[in-house]
């Protein structure tokens, strides 16, 4: 607790509201010094520095900005490729179809000609077959009536009688069923 | 509606939380205090023999005791407060500036925000990037002089020479909070120097002429006989700006720190009353947090902000 000193003071409080001169001259010199030293070497460098900050925030931003440009343009080219190949693709699906479709035209219609063609041939060897068969058949038939003549008749025909008799055996028969009917 | 009523769950101890736990148990140990200190001292009133002599008075240690004198120059409490507040300003401006980063630490980050706010006090007030780039450092240094001034005033120092107390035999000066600007040459000084600047600019941009220097103060569209009246008033108030800088930083630390002194102790001293010495102890904690966080930083904020709108004023009106 504090003790009263030894020196009598008036309980007086006028010098609170009366300026001290020798403290208003210290504040001044003081304050003008301190104002002095700010100015000259901290305020230019706090305002640097920030100066500093904000270009380089200025810049960071301008750059960011360039590169989201940047990306925009590549991402708006990379699109443009992809509907393009895109594209491409769905042409050459296209075109393959196509192909694929001619070929298998060809294809069918190679076969069919290839079976026509087979078949034409079978019907050409059937035909001769049957030429071949009936000639064989003729000749038989010819031979047996020529032998069954003799027999009837007792003599030997002549080259004359033979060919009427033949022709007239023949005229008589019908080789339509052995042709299957077609002829 | 039984079925839906639950029991409330009323106020539990064990649902109290521990800022509530905190509080109280201070209320307890306060009250408890305030009981000790009645049942020890008693009402009764017991007057140190200082105070009834009237040898100690409350405003005794805001007496400025000159300590030496190197030829006229006086070296008082007021005195070592103002070169404290300077070296502490440039020490520590001048520390960070010497640790300048682009990635700024937290004091960076402090002195920035300062830096801002006063850049950003001159920019708004003060017409044109000439002037704002002129009238910035003062601006600026006033702001931070006085709010260090102002702060250094809430830290307890050994500097009242008049009350002193003993130790072992040593007369030691007595602890207490001063603030430089409690006297009121430091406030005085700094608004004189305001006031000469914002004059010298409202003349200048009169072109010197003392005439328009006083018609400049004269709202416009005022004619007719109610001139005289507005004349006298508007120069009133041109010189009570000098006062009102003054006394308004002056008064609100002197004010603050008698509240401080009274609630922390000091008129339980003047009663005699030890008990009202503790009653009153929350309240000059209370004031003095309110004074240390609030007042420092806004009284420097408005001598600083008020410069800048006068400056300001000087060169706009007509």
């Amino acid at each position: 607790m504090p003790v009263a000193s030894h020196i009598p003071i008036a309980a007086s409080g006028s010098f609170l509201i009366t300026p001290n001169v020798g403290l208003m001259i210290w504040v001044l010199v003081v304050f003008l010094i301190v104002a002095y030293i700010l100015k000259r070497t901290v305020f230019p460098a706090i305002g640097k520095i920030l100066d500093e900050r904000a270009a380089s925030i200025n810049s960071e931003i301008d750059s960011a900005a360039q590169l989201r440009a940047e990306a925009d343009s590549v991402l708006e080219e990379y699109r443009q490729r992809l509907t393009e190949a895109r594209k491409q693709a769905e042409e050459i699906i296209d075109r393959a179809h196509k192909a694929g479709e001619a070929h298998h035209r060809q294809v069918v219609e190679e076969t069919n000609a290839e079976r026509e063609r087979k078949l034409e041939q079978i019907r050409a060897e059937i035909s001769a077959e049957t030429e071949r068969a009936l000639g064989q058949i003729r000749a038989e038939v010819a031979k047996l009536t020529v032998a069954a003549t003799e027999k009837v008749t007792r003599k030997t025909l002549t080259d004359d009688d033979h060919r009427r008799l033949i022709d007239d055996a023949l005229s008589e028969l019908d080789f339509s069923a052995l042709s299957g009917g077609k002829r | 509606m039984s079925a839906i009523t639950a029991p409330s769950p009323g106020p539990t101890k064990s649902g109290m939380s521990t800022a509530k736990k905190v509080g109280l148990g201070l209320f307890g140990f306060w009250l408890a205090g305030l009981i000790f200190f009645i049942a020890v001292f008693g009402f009764k009133s017991h007057k140190a023999p200082a105070v009834a002599s009237g040898v100690f008075t409350p405003t005794n240690e805001f007496k400025l005791d000159t300590w030496f004198a190197v030829g006229p120059i006086d070296f008082n409490k007021g005195v070592l407060y103002v070169l404290l507040a300077a070296v502490l300003t440039i020490g520590i401006l001048g520390y960070t500036v010497r640790r300048l980063r682009r990635r700024p630490g937290r004091l960076q980050v402090a002195v920035e925000s300062f830096y801002n706010l006063t850049d950003s006090l001159a920019g708004d007030n003060l017409p044109g990037e000439d002037m704002a780039r002129k009238y910035f450092p003062l601006i600026a240094t006033l702001f931070v002089f006085i709010l260090v001034t102002n702060l250094i005033g809430y830290i307890p120092l050994p500097v009242n020479s008049i009350d002193k107390f003993t130790i072992f035999g040593a007369h030691l000066p007595s602890f207490q909070i001063y603030a430089a600007d409690t006297n009121v040459a430091f406030p005085l000084m700094l608004a004189l120097m305001v006031f000469a600047l914002f004059s010298w600019e409202r003349l200048k941009h009169n072109h010197y002429n003392p005439l328009a220097f006083f018609k400049s103060l004269m709202p416009s569209g005022v004619s007719g006989p109610i001139v005289p009246l507005i004349f006298v008033i508007e120069i009133l108030s041109y010189f009570l700006r000098l006062i009102s800088l003054t006394v308004r930083l002056w008064a609100n630390l002197l004010a603050g720190h008698m509240l401080i002194a009274f609630m922390g102790g000091e008129l339980g001293v003047l009663v005699g009353d030890q008990w009202v010495q503790w009653l009153l102890l929350p309240l000059g904690i209370a004031i003095y947090a309110f004074e240390a966080v609030l007042i420092a930083a806004l009284q420097a904020f408005i001598f600083s902000i008020l410069t800048a709108i006068y400056l300001g004023d000087a060169v706009t009106s007509h």
